[in-house]
């Protein structure tokens, strides 16, 4: 019975996308769009389970078989997916009953919940889907929709940000689009399984044409998922977006594209002929060259979330920099790196946005004795900032570790130093804000404890996720045997 | 301003061709979403010739007539419950095509008449209903600057 639960998350996201405009209340919107995630989350939990015990499975989606008719594939790394997309945009939602307000005008509130469930739904497709095609489908779903949440908010500079990021990610769906019109054309399928099957028959003679879709599909999906050189759009539209929208960008969207990603590696092409090209070092390169120039960016950033957003380009380089190692343990550590920075970033955005909201400060030089003012908000920053920057019994330190393993594992130990390099450099932007935030004589003067703090039911749903930082840092030795027994499903 | 200076200038001739060519045009419409199954066309195409007649008549007959009661809202709303209905009876079709359900389906009919096609005909409809939707707020958004 489970294996029609991701079918019908997707179904219940875009029907109730389109039930929230049929009503005018903002109430029936908030009940709608988190009833819709409520009933996800639970149902790519029981997906899991079932999963978890019986293994991988394909789902017809339809009445028409595998070469003409679209598939699900389900492994446990899209039923882990499922069930951190939905925790996370669940968190997320929680946190907009409270803060959405601020951001947006009473009209456009349920335009925003509406646009939420579109884009989880879409990219809830993206992971699930076995269908090249159908892939692309959601991919200019969710790129409307993410476009869609950061231009909710009616402000120049958002329309700006917008513009911006919707030029940049169609030219990444338009490369997309190129590289599986070039497989059709080789292979004539569509469905992953099967391209895989010709491929590998026909490889000999059209190597470079494979060499040609696999960099069209490496561009494509890495202008979208901030791969660092591509990344110029990243950080306009995560700082003008509101807080909500920024950390579903920031912990969901990123990462859709990049399992994406992984599975046209592992199950389109299939590592026989991606280990012969060079592609994998190229992004290896890249992601080492994100983890360190995204973290020296955002040293130089003057805005909180601006900083922030650049960290972002840095931790997406750590999972760029797992796959392009092109081991088992590299590819589970980049998954772990996946759950890490979901969980951490959205943390981080909200507590920042949340700063924003009371405060109106956007400069860090400006945030000096926060931490007297807003302590609580304070100390969910500093859990997440400390995790980023690898500190033991945090969800950054095990991503971390595994990194360390997986470079050494693969025989690559002057890789080390990226890994570590990066790790200082999180520090050397992350510390002084909160150094600066909870200590220094004259910084703290003059500030009223707690002036300025949100009662405390409203910080529940960032606590939630810092509740999951703290848990995979100190057990995060589950989640990583339960990637590791996932992978070998996504060959 | 210039839209406005514009409707001041409507002609009798175009008044006239317009009065006679809308009905026409929307019953053609109409016709190609209700035989999308049978013949080319279908739900995008009626869809588009239909926003076109509504787009026509905005243009011809300006915004103190019928056109007038389509508010943003009121669209939006019929847009909507398309959608709706269209998500429901796919979401119905796929669900039950891929758990191998033998369940009730709308019967086929005998092919080539009007009411056959099964799920096609209600679909088309819907997407009749939104691609004209689609194409008449995207006109008014551009040619008045708000919807």
């Amino acid at each position: 019975m489970y294996n029609s639960y991701p079918l019908i998350i997707i179904l219940v996201l875009f029907i109730s996308a389109f039930a929230i405009p049929l009503f005018k209340s903002i109430k029936m919107a908030r009940i709608i769009g988190i009833s819709a995630a409520g009933i996800s989350l639970v149902l790519s939990i029981l997906t899991l389970i079932g999963v978890k015990a019986n293994g991988a499975y394909y789902f017809r989606v339809g009445h028409f078989d595998a070469p003409w008719g679209i598939e699900f594939h389900i492994g446990i790394i899209e039923g882990l997916m499922g069930v951190l997309f939905m925790t996370v945009s669940m968190a997320v939602l929680w946190f907009s009953i409270y803060s959405i307000d601020h951001d947006l005008s009473k009209k456009k509130v349920p335009l925003f919940y509406t646009l939420v469930n579109l884009l989880v739904g879409s990219l809830l497709g993206i992971v699930f889907s076995d269908d090249l095609f159908n892939c692309f489908v959601f991919i200019e779903i969710s790129s409307i929709a993410s476009c869609g949440i950061v231009v909710v908010k009616d402000k120049k500079e958002n329309i700006k940000a917008a513009l911006k990021y919707l030029i940049l990610s169609s030219l990444g769906s338009g490369l997309v689009l190129m590289g599986i019109a070039l497989v059709y054309s080789l292979t004539g399928h569509l469905n992953m399984a099967h391209i895989h099957e010709a491929l590998v028959s026909i490889y000999p003679e059209h190597s470079r044409n494979m060499l040609i879709a696999i960099g069209l599909f490496t561009v494509g999906l890495g202008v979208k998922s901030a791969m660092f050189p591509l990344h110029t759009w990243l950080p306009d539209a995560h700082t003008y977006a509101p807080a909500s929208s920024s950390a579903l960008l920031s912990a969901l969207v990123l990462k859709a594209y990049v399992i994406l990603y992984i599975k046209i590696i592992h199950r389109v092409f299939g590592m026989s002929i991606v280990g012969d090209l060079p592609v994998l070092n190229i992004v290896l390169l890249l992601g080492a060259v994100g983890m360190i120039a995204g973290s020296v960016l955002a040293i130089l950033q003057k805005n909180l979330k601006r900083m922030v957003a650049y960290s972002s380009v840095a931790q997406m380089g750590y999972v760029f920099f797992g796959i392009g190692l092109g081991t088992t343990m590299g590819l589970a550590a980049a998954i772990f790196q996946i759950f890490n920075h979901a969980f951490t970033k959205s943390a981080l955005f909200l507590s920042a946005g949340s700063i924003l909201e009371k405060t109106g400060k956007k400069n860090i030089s400006d945030l000096k004795g926060i931490g007297k003012e807003m302590p609580f908000t304070m100390a969910i920053f500093t859990i997440g900032g400390m995790s980023l920057v690898g500190i033991p019994l945090l969800s950054g330190f095990n991503s971390k570790w595994n990194f360390a393993v997986a470079v050494i594992e693969a025989h690559r130990v002057e890789l080390l130093a990226v890994v570590l390099i990066s790790s200082l450099l999180n520090a050397l932007y992350y510390f002084p804000v909160i150094i600066n935030g909870y200590f220094g004589e004259e910084s703290l003067e003059g500030k009223v404890y707690r002036n300025t703090e949100r009662p405390l039911k409203e910080l529940l749903p960032i606590i939630v996720l810092v509740l999951g930082v703290i848990y995979f840092g100190v057990s995060g030795g589950g989640l990583l045997s339960l990637i590791e027994a996932g992978i070998p499903a996504l060959n | 301003m210039n839209n406005i200076q514009r409707e001041a200038e409507r002609s009798d001739i175009l008044t006239e061709v317009g009065k006679l060519i809308i009905p026409f045009i929307q019953v053609f419409a109409v016709y190609v979403i209700f035989n999308g199954h049978l013949s080319p066309g279908g739900g995008f195409a009626g869809g588009t010739i239909l926003g076109a007649s509504m787009i026509l008549h905005r243009l011809i007959f300006g915004w103190d007539n019928l056109i007038s009661r389509l508010t943003y809202e009121r669209v939006m709303k019929w847009m909507c419950a398309s959608l709706l209905i269209y998500g429901a009876l796919k979401g119905y079709s796929f669900l039950t095509g891929g758990m191998h359900w033998e369940v009730w389906d709308i019967p086929l009919g005998t092919p080539g008449k009007l009411l056959s096609g099964g799920f096609i005909l209600p679909l088309n409809i819907a997407v009749g209903i939104i691609v004209s939707i689609t194409v008449y707020v995207f006109f008014k958004l551009f040619y008045e600057g708000t919807i």
